[in-house]
């Protein structure tokens, strides 16, 4: 579904991915660990498209197609969604009518009938509950005032809303108590599926007690350093990331 | 450059010499004509009319709008339901398109009489001859005498003191010039057809009114018209007043309006400007604040593109303890457009207590638009609360790429954007049909100005 392949990307002249492979198969769970600054928002955002990355070598593809000639809303219609680590508060655009416009803009994209006011609304207040987030969030502008906590459900609600094909998830688990933890990963575990795919990325393996990953890599300066099974969270937790930098000094 | 001042106001001169100072306000005519020709048009050291160029308007040669060129059903498009109205055309009362309130004092300023002659008598002008004129260094506004010597007809509303009125009075402005007064040489029209809307809406006390503005054309790719008009609000104590002016004209048009209320002990004036059309749109209101306790809310949104200019100058005087006044002002500029926002909150030193707030705020959506923002504060009383702030941005690049990375496309996200920036303003229109008439011209001239799809 996914093939990232010797992914090189900078921002302001600076690299910060240098040579990143990754591939992700449908129905499949990868976590993406590592330390703060080790590039992993980086390859989240480079995947949706955001402009400041520069991509300067490697190739991007979900499902064949060439995710660099996508427009970001284009590769959202592809099926790609991120979960953004710091989520935007948009003041003035009401929360769900930024969910149906984004749910339409989808089905149109892919030559859907756009959903009515009443079945839009049936959808939202299904996936709300689903996600455990309070209907008044849904009345407020997008993000705005919104805790750390609410933020990141309501990124987890966009995801129910658009079931996306490939769900990439940056930090969703960061800044969240046990019972949020344990609520985002229902969410997700509800969504998982025979032809959609994860790429959890965390900093904790505290996460993956609840999500169990199929695959599990390391991120290290802007490279995977290591991959293995959910086995090697464990490892990670005990050793630390400091094991890993011996590692790539050998490698 | 005092020669050149003479040459300039001689068109307007001979307009009035033509038309003469006869009827009911003539010597109020004939004293504003005075005071117009002693002052002249400002020249480019006037501080106030400094970024206003006014060189096309007043290269042109101005002809009276001929009026009567409005077929059957030519106002409708602008008028609201639930409203009581008044429609004139050039400047000319229309009654036959026009259903005025019951139980108010309203007649066209042409043909006054009985109550009407009274009300004209003690309040037309005052704000225009120096009876309420600002305090302080305002001076004579050029353009405000000139509609006090020049206007042809108009309206003016006296609302009975314990009145409250049901429904808002629509007050339709509606130009529609000839045909060859749009020819234009050399960028400028030769000919303007001149039009002085004028309003005079006298609030009784504790009485409540909500009057609505709206100034269009009959054919929205006029041009070569100039529609120059003045309204005055007198909100006696314990009234409350809404005001909403909306500017619609023509993309070709020129409009330099005057507004001036006088807010007396516990009355509220409320006020929304919101201005979409025109070339060179320039709006002044003086609102001054003359009876403890007296409030004025002063909105105002201006969406400008293609090489379009509006300035909106203020002026807030708080001459009594215990006064407020609240300002939001914000500005969409696409293209090449222009804006300027003067605003100037005056607090006299009797006015303790004051509360002044004063926001303007601008977002940029091209490289080549200007926003200029000049906020100043002169204050005489030591026990007040002024604020101020201004900004000049752009769109917020972090949202539009969480929009479009959830689907929503360029366009629309941009739109989405600049629309949530402007309903802070449109949103405060209570009443249903503006409401929604804001929103679809405010649509409409976002999508009218976007012509590149990708990097905005
Ligand atoms: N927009 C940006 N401008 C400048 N530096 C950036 C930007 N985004 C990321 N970086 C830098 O790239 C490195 C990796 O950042 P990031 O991908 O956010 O790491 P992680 O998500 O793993 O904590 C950091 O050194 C960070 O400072
Ligand atoms: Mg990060």
């Amino acid at each position: 579904m996914l093939r990232v392949k010797d992914l090189h990307a900078k921002v302001e002249e600076q690299e910060i991915l240098k040579g990143v492979d990754l591939e992700v198969r449908a129905g499949e769970v990868h976590a993406v660990m590592g330390p703060n600054g080790s590039g992993k928002s980086t390859l989240a955002q480079v995947l949706a498209g955001k402009e400041d990355y520069e991509v300067t070598a490697g190739s991007l593809e979900l499902d064949g197609e060439d995710l660099q000639e996508m427009a970001p809303e284009e590769r959202a219609h592809a099926g790609l969604f991120l979960a953004f680590q710091y989520p935007v508060e948009i003041p003035g655009v009401g929360n769900s009518y930024f969910l149906k416009a984004a749910v339409n803009a989808n089905r149109k994209a892919r030559g859907e009938a756009e959903l009515d006011a009443m079945d839009f609304l049936k959808l939202l207040r299904e996936r709300a509950g689903l996600v455990e987030v309070d209907e008044a969030l849904l009345r407020r502008p997008v993000n705005e005032g919104f805790s750390g906590g609410e933020k990141k459900r309501n990124e987890i609600l966009q995801m129910a809303v658009l079931e996306p094909r490939l769900a990439v998830l940056d930090e969703t688990d960061s800044g969240l108590d046990i019972d949020a933890l344990k609520t985002v990963a229902a969410g997700v575990n509800a969504l998982r599926a025979e032809n959609r795919a994860f790429v959890v990325i965390t900093h904790y393996q505290r996460l993956l007690n609840y999500i169990v990953p199929d695959h599990v890599h390391v991120l290290l300066d802007g490279r995977i350093v290591r991959s293995g099974g959910s086995e090697l969270a464990h490892e990670l937790e005990e050793k630390g990331y400091g094991g890993f930098d011996g590692a790539r000094a050998e490698a | 450059m005092t020669s050149g001042a003479d040459t300039r106001t001689g068109p307007y001169l001979e307009l009035f010499a033509g038309r003469g100072a006869g009827g009911p306000v003539g010597a109020r005519r004939q004293q504003a004509i005075e005071r117009f020709e002693a002052a002249g048009f400002p020249g480019s050291r006037d501080e106030e009319w400094r970024q206003t160029n006014l060189g096309p308007i007043l290269r042109a040669r101005p002809v009276p709008a001929s009026g009567g060129a409005l077929g059957e059903g030519g106002a409708l498009p602008f008028l609201y339901p639930d409203c009581d109205r008044m429609v004139f055309v050039n400047g000319r009362y229309a009654p036959a398109a026009s259903s005025p309130p019951e139980g108010v004092t309203a007649f066209s300023l042409a043909d006054p009489a009985g109550a009407g002659a009274d009300l004209l008598a003690e309040h037309l002008g005052a704000s225009v001859d120096g009876r309420a004129s600002c305090s302080a260094d305002a001076g004579v506004h050029p353009f405000a005498a000139l509609n006090t010597a020049l206007f042809e007809d108009g309206v003016a509303l006296g609302i009975p003191a314990g009145t409250a009125l049901e429904r808002p009075i629509q007050v339709l402005w509606l130009s529609a010039p000839s045909a060859d007064a749009a020819a234009a040489e050399g960028g400028a029209p030769a000919s303007i057809e001149v039009s002085f809307p004028r309003l005079l809406v006298v609030a009784g006390e504790n009485s409540q009114a909500a009057v609505i503005e709206t100034f269009a054309a009959a054919d929205p790719a006029a041009g070569g018209y100039f529609v120059c008009p003045a309204a005055e609000f007198v909100c006696g104590a314990g009234s409350v007043v809404r005001h909403t002016r909306l500017q619609a004209d023509a993309a070709g048009a020129f409009h330099l309006g005057f507004q001036h209320a006088r807010v007396d002990r516990s009355a509220a004036f409320d006020s929304s400007s919101l201005a979409f059309g025109g070339a060179l749109v320039r709006n002044d209101t003086v609102a001054l604040l003359d009876g403890e306790g007296a409030d004025c809310t002063l909105d105002g949104l201006y969406v400008l593109d293609g090489s379009q200019f509006t300035g909106n100058h203020m002026r807030v005087e708080h001459r009594q303890p215990h006064t407020t006044s609240h300002q939001l002002y914000k500005g969409v500029l696409d293209g090449q457009a222009r804006s300027v926002f003067n605003g100037r909150i005056y607090v006299h030193q009797a006015a303790q207590k004051t509360d002044a707030k004063q926001t303007n705020r601008n977002l940029l959506l091209s490289k080549a638009a200007l926003a200029n923002s000049n906020p100043q504060l002169e204050i005489f009383a030591d026990d007040v609360r002024c604020t101020h702030g201004s900004t000049i941005g752009r769109l917020d690049e972090e949202a539009l790429f969480y929009l479009r990375a959830r689907g929503i496309g360029f366009e629309e996200a941009h739109g989405m954007l600049v629309h949530a920036f402007a309903r802070e303003v449109t949103d405060k229109a209570t009443f249903e049909p503006l409401r929604r008439d804001l929103e679809a011209r405010l649509f409409a001239s976002l999508n009218g100005g976007r012509s590149n799809g990708q990097d905005g």
